[in-house]
């Protein structure tokens, strides 16, 4: 089914930041459209600017030019406050590394981001979406790296918000982990309608996708619809 | 509990020990200023009850000539609230007991019927035994004078009047506001209760048994009104009677004495704790500002889903507000309990007749806002810097600092070649400037603090070698009642015991020049004189000039006086012009000298002398003693030994607060140098790792880190130094005067245990941190973002 409903619209956005004493332009005049309810991957090497159009889309960093409207907000225009609002209410982020507070249990780690919107899900809700509603009360180093990354997938859905960013979420996990950990993000996209961008540089996830972006360079070098994207259990790499 | 608030506590407990350092320190300064301060207000408190209530003159003059009859024109001054005429005068005074110790007593009046003693100037408080009879001879003794010689009511005591015996029995013990610190005078402000007290006689006993003359008016005034105009139109009735002495409140010797200490309690109150919480705020900085580097991905993580900047600020300085919340609470509550013990025990060492302890409310708060605001202010730096961090740039891994060649490097190209054990150290110093010199900064206020109470006891040390072995050189010191003639000297000199006297004519003089006036003893000394030291300001040993007078280096300023000024002398009604000849030094009281040709020959008569110093055996005090108590016309018997032996005593409280000071110093540098040492050690976690796994050893790595430590400890130390002999000499300036004059003394080998202190911390401080990276586990740890 095609998905008309926009979500996200990126016009000619660039951006260029300093690191250390070198000028890194990160991306180069990059625009694309997501719809509501479309699950995403950008697939690149390292360096191709996949992470840095995913924290501009999350209103995590601000492009050097260009306008990024999400959900009917112009987040280019928006100062501090306004970017922390949007963050609040309508993004979800998933991490390489999982990004768990070490000092806070499973369950915890939820609370943590749900005080902060006005009707969450309830915490141990969302850990049985992600099948670990038993280790609820096990801290970060009791859980194994797929465990912390369910964790952090409950994590960006207790808000509940429409758009979920996942920076390489499988980059540190082994094949059947990564797989358990796609297959979940898939069905709450499905289930829950939940658009989902997704980053990686290991092309076979392309194949689960309805859309895949190819960056290269700073640049989208392609653009490519996914008429039958496989399951996740199917996958090989 | 809010999560982040959950984190905040888990975070605290993670790192504990660094925060229970920080907090230490804060803790530490919060608990000695509440202790000093609250300590400084209830004795100022206890003080002024006791003086209200034992209604202390405002002033006090005295007079040579009988002056009973001007106490109702005194009466009559406006702004006089009330008027006290009495007897003070010295007599001998055989104490009960077999020896019949003989002492010299000051004698002083008190209306014996109650109605009288309700509005009487300068009362007494009877702690034991019952107040002065009207019928028989009684007696009270002042209450530090009877505790030193277990006098108890009941008992037998003779007064030497005119040559007779005459028994009194003591009535009662009690504490006089004029003698809660027992000074002879200014100038005797330590005397040893082996030798002199006070004892205070019924008043009708002044004309018929001590035949002696009201000589002395106490005043108290009404509130708001005008002293120095009631003093003159005092001055203008009593003139006629030859004033001796005009003493306002506070310069009153005991008065006076305990306001010194006082001020010193509260100088202590906000010196020392000041150095404690800069150094606690700097602790705080270097702490915050590690957690905040080493959380920067929770931070990108909370940016993320959506806290605020200023949740997240608020989040971090939590931990700074942690620190100074616990350490203010903690050593608030501390403070108090000190500060009651302290008062306490001072009160019951100094005999204060009232002690008025109460919770301090405004001290608390203050201690609390001293311990809490600068943490808040060291905290927010960091806290804010959190808050500021952008997010996408929290979630990567930050950019290598800058590596670059040190100045010192290219400038002395030798250094290129040294071996990474030392190149390795010396580039960390330089990697985080602002933390090494928050470490060389913590170990130079450490540094200074040590020294400070070091160069205190050194001092004290030095005054007491100096007054005691140099100037009072002399094994016995007998003082005459009233001047005697020559043959009594002679009589002395033939006891076997005795190994050499000195003569010497003591007399209360008032100095005048310019209009500045300071009452004071003036010592008569034969030119050769060896067993009373006379020392230059520069500590050489002179001889007093035969003609002329020498005064004690503080009179300088008192009397606005240099060397060849005319000082004018009045010894009772006759005056004296003399030249000043030259200064003297001397630790306690302020003097002047005269040869002993010269006094007699101002007394008119070659013949008088009013004592004698002996140099005697060590084991013949007491042989000597009762000679002389056998022999007429002695007052009193001084042993030198028992001198010391108990102002030592009266010096140990002092001693002991010193030594708690040198405590205090050395846990503030073991808390900052253990916090900067181990947040540097901590810090490098994976740059150590790596250096591991490259097969550096662990006692290779535990010397770079002692390396790095001993360089940025040399480097505070010398500051350290300079700055605690600065504060020193600002401490000691606070206590010059004409009472006391201490010299600022640093013996070398303080200097040099001072620095083994330092470095003994210093190397106590890193072990928990070497353990820690001891114990890494090399794969984890080689993982981790880079910081």
């Amino acid at each position: 089914m095609i998905k008309t409903d926009r979500l996200l619209k990126i016009e000619d956005v660039s951006r260029i930041y300093q690191m250390g004493q070198v000028e890194v332009k990160a991306l180069t005049n990059v625009s694309l459209e997501i719809m509501r309810g479309e699950f995403i991957v950008i697939l690149g090497p390292s360096g191709s600017g996949k992470t840095t159009l995913l924290n501009l889309i999350g209103g995590m960093d601000s492009p050097t030019s260009g306008k990024l409207i999400s959900d009917g907000i112009d987040i280019t225009a928006l100062d501090e406050k306004g970017l922390t609002r949007y963050r609040r209410d309508h993004i979800g982020f998933v991490f390489q590394f999982f990004n768990l507070i070490p000092s806070l249990t499973a369950r915890e780690n939820i609370e943590f981001a749900a005080e902060l919107v006005k009707e969450p899900r309830e915490a141990l809700e969302t850990l049985e979406v992600v099948g670990l509603r038993d280790r609820a009360d096990h801290y970060p180093s009791e859980l194994s790296g797929g465990e912390q990354q369910r964790v952090a997938i409950a994590r960006a859905i207790v808000k509940d918000p429409p758009l979920l960013l996942c920076d390489e979420p499988t980059g540190d996990l082994d094949f059947d982990t990564g797989k358990h950990i796609l297959s979940a993000m898939r069905r709450i996209n499905q289930e829950r309608q939940k658009t989902v961008l997704l980053v990686t540089h290991n092309t076979a996830i392309g194949g689960i996708a309805d859309r895949v972006v190819r960056m290269r360079s700073g640049e989208i070098v392609e653009l490519k619809e996914n008429s039958s994207p496989i399951d996740p259990q199917e996958l090989r790499w | 509990m809010k999560k982040m608030q959950r984190k905040l506590v888990r975070d605290l407990g993670a790192s504990k020990e660094l925060f229970i350092a920080v907090t230490i320190i804060i803790f530490l300064a919060v608990a000695f200023f509440g202790a000093m301060y609250m300590a400084y207000l209830n004795l100022g408190d206890s003080y002024n009850y006791s003086y209200e209530q034992l209604r202390f003159a405002d002033f006090t003059v005295k007079v040579s000539q009988d002056a009973s009859e001007a106490t109702a024109q005194l009466e009559d001054i406006e702004g006089i609230d009330a008027v006290t005429g009495r007897m003070n005068a010295d007599f001998a005074l055989t104490l009960p007991g077999t020896d019949a110790k003989k002492v010299l007593a000051r004698v002083i009046s008190l209306p014996a019927s109650e109605p009288e003693r309700t509005s009487v100037v300068n009362d007494v408080l009877v702690e034991d035994g019952e107040y002065l009879s009207n019928v028989t001879n009684s007696l009270l003794v002042e209450k530090n004078f009877a505790e030193y010689h277990d006098l108890e009511p009941g008992q037998i005591a003779r007064l030497a009047v005119a040559g007779e015996e005459i028994n009194f029995e003591i009535a009662g013990i009690a504490a006089s506001p004029e003698y809660i610190f027992p000074a002879k005078s200014r100038q005797e402000f330590m005397p040893s209760s082996e030798v002199w007290g006070v004892v205070f006689v019924p008043e009708q006993l002044v004309g018929s048994v001590f035949r002696k003359p009201v000589n002395e008016f106490c005043f108290l005034i009404e509130d708001g009104a005008d002293r120095d105009s009631i003093i003159s139109q005092v001055e203008e009735i009593l003139n006629p009677y030859q004033i001796v002495d005009i003493v306002p409140q506070e310069e009153q010797p005991s008065y006076s004495g305990l306001d010194m200490d006082l001020e010193q309690f509260a100088t202590l109150a906000e010196l020392f704790p000041l150095l404690f919480i800069i150094v606690g705020a700097m602790a705080t900085y270097i702490l915050l500002t590690r957690i905040v580097y080493n959380q920067r991905t929770q931070i990108g993580l909370m940016l993320a889903v959506g806290y605020s900047q200023r949740q997240i600020m608020m989040h971090y300085l939590g931990f700074a507000l942690a620190i100074g919340i616990i350490g203010s609470i903690l050593g608030t509550l501390a403070g108090y309990f000190l500060s009651e013990g302290i008062t306490g025990f001072y009160a019951n060492m100094i005999n204060l007749p009232f002690t008025v302890t109460e919770p301090q409310w405004l001290a608390m708060e203050e201690g609390i806002i001293l311990g809490l605001l600068p943490c808040v202010i060291a905290g927010l730096i960091p806290a804010w810097g959190a808050s500021r961090i952008l997010p996408a740039e929290a979630m990567r891994t930050p950019a290598p600092t800058v590596g670059r060649k040190l100045l010192l490097e290219r400038m002395f190209p030798f250094l290129n070649r040294l071996s990474p054990l030392w190149k390795i150290p010396l580039r960390n110093i330089f990697r985080n400037r602002r933390r090494s010199l928050y470490t060389g900064i913590g170990v130079t206020f450490g540094v200074s603090l040590i020294l400070i109470s070091a160069a205190m006891i050194d001092s004290m040390k030095d005054m007491m070698d100096f007054q005691f072995d140099d100037i009072q050189r002399y094994d016995a010191r007998i003082d005459f009642d009233g001047p005697q003639k020559a043959s009594l000297v002679d009589n002395i000199e033939g006891w076997n015991e005795v190994e050499s006297v000195e003569p010497f004519v003591e007399v209360t003089v008032r100095m005048e020049h310019k209009g500045e006036t300071y009452t004071t003893l003036v010592i008569a000394l034969p030119q050769d004189a060896e067993l009373r030291g006379l020392y230059s300001p520069s500590r050489d040993r002179i001889s007093v000039s035969p003609e002329g007078i020498m005064l004690s280096d503080a009179l300088k300023d008192t009397l606005h006086i240099s060397k060849d000024d005319i000082l004018t002398v009045a010894f009772g009604k006759e005056e004296a012009q003399l030249e000043v000849t030259g200064f003297t030094k001397e630790p306690m009281g302020s003097f002047g000298f005269i040869s002993l040709e010269q006094a007699q020959a101002i007394a008119g008569s070659k013949d008088i002398v009013t004592g004698v110093f002996l140099e005697v055996p060590e084991a013949s005090g007491a042989t000597i003693r009762g000679k002389a108590y056998e022999t007429g016309g002695i007052a009193s018997v001084e042993l030198a030994s028992e001198t010391q032996d108990s102002i030592d005593e009266m010096m140990q409280s002092g001693m002991a607060m010193l030594w708690i000071m040198l405590l205090f110093g050395a846990t503030l540098a073991l808390a900052i140098v253990f916090t900067t040492v181990t947040v540097n050690i901590l810090e490098r976690r994976r740059e150590i790792a790596t250096m591991r796994t490259l097969g550096e050893s662990k006692n290779r790595i535990a010397a770079m880190i002692t390396i790095e430590n001993m360089i940025l400890g040399v480097a505070g130390l010398i500051p350290g130094i300079i700055l605690g002999y600065i504060l020193a000499l600002y401490f000691f300036s606070l206590f010059q005067g004409d009472m006391f004059s201490m010299d600022l003394v640093i013996l070398p080998t303080t200097y040099v245990l001072t620095v083994g202190i330092i470095i003994m911390i210093m190397l106590v401080s890193q072990v928990p941190g070497i353990r820690n990276i001891n114990r890494l586990n090399l794969a984890q740890v080689t993982k981790e973002q880079a910081t």
